[in-house]
Formats: structure tokens, sequence, C-alpha cells
């Protein structure tokens, strides 16, 4: 399951897991977003290709707007999956604990 | 100054008393000995009779052997002449024995012999060590004189050193017969353990009895029965012949109970109930009793006082622990009982039902090995082979032991359900069917025992390879199969898809993930991160069925890294 809602400071809370399954809610729920978009991934237990589709569209449509996304408290087994997906390169980072 | 006298020893008397060392240098057993002692007293001194009362200095008692099949006479080592010649250690010439207190007339009056005289001698050997006290009556020509006290004093010394050594030959001959007792006691025992391990569908068995040099009083039982497999762990109390020759009765009443058709609580309120009729009042045997249906995996057992009993959960990693279900068997009639205690053996799930032995083994500090040591060991062993893992405990007693002699019996039985290689389940072809996939893949994990640091990557690999059958196999309404196989240290992950066209995904092109944002897509990246992720990538399609076939292994020791191997399919018949 996953829930993804607005947090404090204008972050956007993300947990469980982010799979071909919950893909389209994500994705609906950050087309709403606009700016430099701050994703607590502190919850995120497990993503997906899918997962990760939905964050490359939306970083893609935020910095045509001079906006981004950034991903914060980001657990180390996913680390691995947006290293060796590259991902990390177009992300700003901030891994968790 | 006292002056010492010498008696005037005949070359009759010398020659007699030449003839007595001779004869006391022979015999081993006491009876003789005795009668040799008494025989050469009589001649030497020309008395009409003697006899011998032994110091039974535990008992603080001296012993007159009358005869055999007789119960000997026994008085205070302080009473009478006897105790006074015993207690003072010197000679005692009584020339009219009715005239003196402490002579006592019972003997006589028992036998109808009449004492006149007589001299009484304390038999002092070598050492100084009090041996027995002679007494020598009635002189044949008249009354025991001083030449006679010298002769007997004489005598006295040589008999006592002769007594002293049968007695000690006598020790050593009771303490190898207590030895060989022992060892028949021993034999008996070992002999009622079953000789091989029962073969079980789906089960490991394994047991092991090390016994201590004094015989204890453990034994175990392993046999497949029509009622299931029975499983037995007993030790009687204390340690010689009688507990190992009780756990043996025990053994052969629960066999013979349970080949007559008995139920668990029938066996063990009858078995128990035999046992406190039989049994010594101060006596018990803590045993457990269990049956086990090996079609459905359930356990049911009675403790009778035996306990800690162990189950090593193996999806959990953890242990439960059982308490006895009553007090232990022989120990006093039982009318009624506690139900069974009921244990559900999943896979790879062992019991443990070791002794005493294992857990009060002590090492040269004093301290025990202990239940934590066992458990410990099982957990970091458990997927070893029953027989192994039983052998890496005693080593490990072993060896805490640091030469502390092992006390008692060391018994164990060991228990395992063989851990399920696979587990597979057909998926609707739909992407609502993740949230089962991942509940499955979970599970799996824990069913099978594997690695739990490997299930992030299973798990990725489950979604993207599934996700793809449901995009790109929209034409075909069959389940997809899911199947976790478990192989040397790791899992082989199997997706099987029909009604499809071939997709050999060994074939899709590389993600270039050094592209930049705007040359990204995220088609392909699912199959990129499965062969970073995996050890090897097959794929299969079959022509006739139409069938894709995917295989992916994951081991613990790869991680990350290096793309995987890959092998792409051709048709298969």
């Amino acid at each position: 399951m996953l829930s993804i809602e607005h947090g404090q400071d204008g972050n956007v809370v993300i947990a469980g897991r982010l799979d071909a399954a919950e893909a389209a809610s994500a994705q609906s729920f950050l087309d709403n977003m606009a700016g430099v978009v701050t994703l607590d991934c502190s919850g995120l237990d497990y993503i997906s290709s899918a997962g990760l589709g939905v964050l490359l569209k939306t970083q893609k449509r935020l910095l045509a707007a001079n906006g981004k996304l950034r991903l914060a408290g980001l657990k180390p087994h996913l680390v691995d999956v947006f290293t060796y997906s590259g991902f990390d390169q177009l992300f700003e980072i901030e891994p968790g604990r | 100054m006292n002056a010492i006298r010498h008696p005037t020893l005949s070359r009759h008397d010398l020659e007699a008393i030449l003839d007595v060392t001779k004869a006391l240098a022979a015999p081993f057993d006491l009876t003789t000995m005795l009668g040799e002692v008494v025989a050469a007293a009589k001649q030497v001194l020309r008395a009409e009779r003697g006899s011998v009362w032994l110091y039974d200095e535990p008992n603080g008692e001296l012993v007159l052997e009358v005869a055999t099949g007789i119960d000997p006479v026994r008085v205070p080592w302080q009473s009478g002449l006897v105790g006074a010649c015993a207690s003072t250690r010197g000679i005692i010439n009584v020339p009219d024995c009715y005239a003196d207190p402490r002579f006592d007339s019972r003997v006589d009056k028992a036998s109808g012999y009449r004492t006149r005289c007589m001299l009484t001698l304390p038999l002092v050997d070598h050492k100084e060590v009090l041996v027995g006290v002679m007494q020598v009556l009635n002189k044949r020509d008249g009354v025991f004189d001083a030449d006679d006290e010298a002769l007997a004093t004489a005598l006295a010394a040589q008999c006592a050193v002769a007594l002293s050594r049968v007695r000690m030959t006598s020790a050593l001959i009771e303490g190898e017969k207590m030895r060989q007792a022992l060892e028949m006691a021993r034999e008996v025992q070992m002999s009622t353990l079953p000789a091989a391990m029962p073969s079980v569908p789906g089960y490991e068995v394994c047991a092991t009895f090390r016994p201590a040099d004094l015989t204890g009083g453990d034994t175990f039982d392993a046999a497949l029965l029509e009622q299931g497999l029975l499983v037995v762990l007993g030790d009687a109390t204390g340690h010689g012949i009688a507990p190992a020759l009780s756990v043996t009765q025990m053994q052969a009443m629960l066999r013979m109970a349970f080949r007559l058709g008995a139920d668990l609580e029938t066996a063990f309120m009858q078995v128990n109930n035999r046992l406190a009729d039989t049994l010594a009042e101060d006596r018990f045997i803590t045993a457990f009793i269990g049956l086990l249906d090996p079609a459905t995996h359930t356990l049911r057992f009675h403790s009778g006082g035996q306990g800690p009993i162990l189950r090593y959960l193996a999806c959990a990693r953890t242990f439960d622990r059982y308490k006895p279900t009553s007090f232990p068997l022989g120990a006093m009639h039982l009318s009624s009982l506690r139900p069974a205690i009921t244990v559900d053996m999943q896979p790879g799930d062992i019991l443990l039902l070791v002794t005493d032995g294992f857990y009060e083994q002590e090492n040269g500090r004093g301290e025990q090995f202990g239940e934590a040591r066992v458990m410990a060991i099982v957990e970091a062993h458990a997927d070893q082979p029953v027989g192994a893992l039983l052998a890496l405990l005693v080593d490990a007693v072993k060896a805490f032991a640091e030469g502390t002699p092992q006390a008692d019996d060391m018994t164990a039985v060991l228990l395992k359900r063989d851990l399920d290689l696979r587990a597979e389940r057909a998926f609707e072809r739909r992407i609502d069917a993740i949230p089962a996939l991942v509940e499955f893949t979970a599970g799996a994990f824990a069913h099978l025992g594997l690695d739990p640091q490997l299930l992030p990557r299973v798990d990725l690999a489950v979604e993207e390879l599934f996700t793809n059958m449901v995009k790109y196999g929209r034409g075909s309404d069959a389940a997809v199969k899911v199947r976790l196989q478990a192989v040397e240290g790791g899992v082989d992950l199997t997706l099987i898809d029909r009604d499809v066209e071939p997709f050999d995904i060994t074939r899709a092109p590389e993600v270039d993930v050094r592209a930049p944002i705007e040359a990204r897509e995220p088609g392909g990246l699912g199959l990129h991160l499965i062969r970073r992720m995996a050890d090897r990538v097959e794929y299969e399609y079959t022509a006739p069925t139409r069938q894709s076939r995917i295989t992916v292994r994951f081991t613990s020791a790869a991680r990350w890294g290096p793309p995987a191997r890959t092998r792409g399919g051709n048709a298969v018949d």
C-alpha cells in the first residue's frame, strides 16, 4: 500500500510501496505540485521501475518550469535502486538512515 | 624400667607359629582366613575354642561371624570384654570368666558351652589399625599364663596383618563386582535403545546417547508405530544400577503399551501408574513422550517433569519453550491428566529434546553450558542436517567443559521437519494482483527459510517481470505462475507465462543510465535493474504451448553488481 500526502513546510510525504499498482495514484498527486518539491521518502519501503517512471515524469515537468523534485530520507536499499538506474544523477538525493 | 619377659618357646611352639604364618599367607577370602586364625590360636595356645570379632569402624561395632547363614553377633565396640580390649588395645586375661562382671554369658547360654578362662587380644595390624579382637577360650590344662600371653601377642600380630590384607583384597573384589554389575546394567540400558533411527517421510530424526562413567539413567526412543512417530526421552533420578534399569523398564512398558494400540494419554497414565507401583519410594523418571503424525505435522506430547522442551521455529528464527504437562513418571498415581500439548511442526522446525547432561555440563569455573548456548548453536546451524547439528552441539559441550569430566548421561533426540524447497502460486494477469504477489513472496521467504536480505531484490524482480507480462501479454487469459525455489545460498525466481509471443528479456536493449534527463524514458529500466541485482537470468520459450519461462537467480553472496550472466532461450519442443 502507498500513502502520499502534504506534510509540513510544503513537503510531500510518501510512504509504503511505490509499485506499478500504485503508480497512477502517485502520479496524479504529483501532477498537482509545482515549484521546488521535497519528497520525504523516509517512510518509503519500496520502489520499482514504475515508481521511478512517476518520479522521472514529475522531474521533467518541474524542471521545465524552473522547479525541481528533491528526495529526502531515502532508505539505503532504495538508494541502490537509484544508483543502478542512474537516477541518482537526475535527482538531488539526501539519504536517510 | 619394666623387665621384658621373653616367652620360653618350645620347638613345638615355634613350628606351630611358623606353620600358622604359612597358612595365613594363602587365603584370599575372609571366611577361610578367620578359620585359619582360630585354628592357629587353638593349636598354639592349646585352647578348646577361639573366635575373632572384626571391627566395623563405620558402624562403631565389633562383629562376630557365628556361622554361614546366621546373622552375625554385633556389639558396640566399647562394651564387654571384647569392647574393653578393643578400646584399650591391651590384652585381657580372665582366669575365671563368671567372676568377671564384663563377661557376657549370653553366647554360652545360646551354645550350651561353658567358658572357664579366656584370653582376649587386640588385633592391630602393622599400620596400627585395629582390625578386630581375638578370643581364646578354655586352656586344655588349666588357665592362660604369662607365657601364653606373650605367645598369643606374637600370634595376634601375624593374624592382624593377614586379616587386614584379606579385608583390603575383598574390598577390591567388591569394587570390581560393583563395576561389573554397573557394566551389565549399562549394557541392558544400551541394548534397549533403537539401533537405527526410523525413516520418516518429510522428517529427519537423530539421537545420541553419551553415557557418563557412572551409570546415569537416561534413555530415548524413536519408532514409527501405527499411532505415528513415537519419540521418547527419559531421565531417571540418581546414578547406579537402579536408574539404568528403571528407565529400561519404562521404555519397554511404553513400547508395549503403544504396540497394544494405546493412545498417548492411556500409555502415559498406565506406565506412570505401573512405575509408581514398582519404583522405590524416592525414585522417579522425568520423561517426554510424544507422537507425531507425519502427514498432518501435528506433534502431541506429554512430559512428566522433563524440560525444557524446545521447538525451533524456522520461519521466525525463534524458539518456543514448553513446560511439562505432569509430574515425573512413577512419583505417584495419576487418575487424570491435563490435555496434551499440541505442536504444529512447520517446514524447517526442529524439536529439541536434550537431557540435563548437556545443559548442566560444567567448565573449570563451575559455569554450566546452559540453555542459551544450546539455542545459539541450533539457531546458527539450523540449516544443517540434524545429525551434523547434533555433532556440533556435542562438540560445543566438550569444548566448553575444558576437560571437566562428564557428570551425567548426555542424551538428545532431534526431530526436524524438512524445509520445503519450493513455493508456487498462479496470479491473475492484472496489475491489481501485485499486493497478493508481494504477500506471496514474503510468505514464501518465511516458509522456505530464505535469507531475508534477498527479499527486497526478489520483490523488485517479481514485480518488474510480472508487470511486463501484464503489459505485453494482453492477448492471453492464462494466469501467470510465480515460483520460488530454494537453491544453495539463495533462491531461483521463476515466472511462467502462457499463450504469449516470445520476448527474450536477455536480448532487450541496454538502458543508457548516463543519458541526460531529456533522453531518459522509464521503459526498460525494470529489466536493467534485474540484470544488475541477479546472479543469472535465463529465458526459455516453448513454441507448442507458447510459453515464456524466465528464471532469475539471487544469492546472498551477490549484491548489486555488474550485469548478470544471461542465457537466452531458443524454442524448446
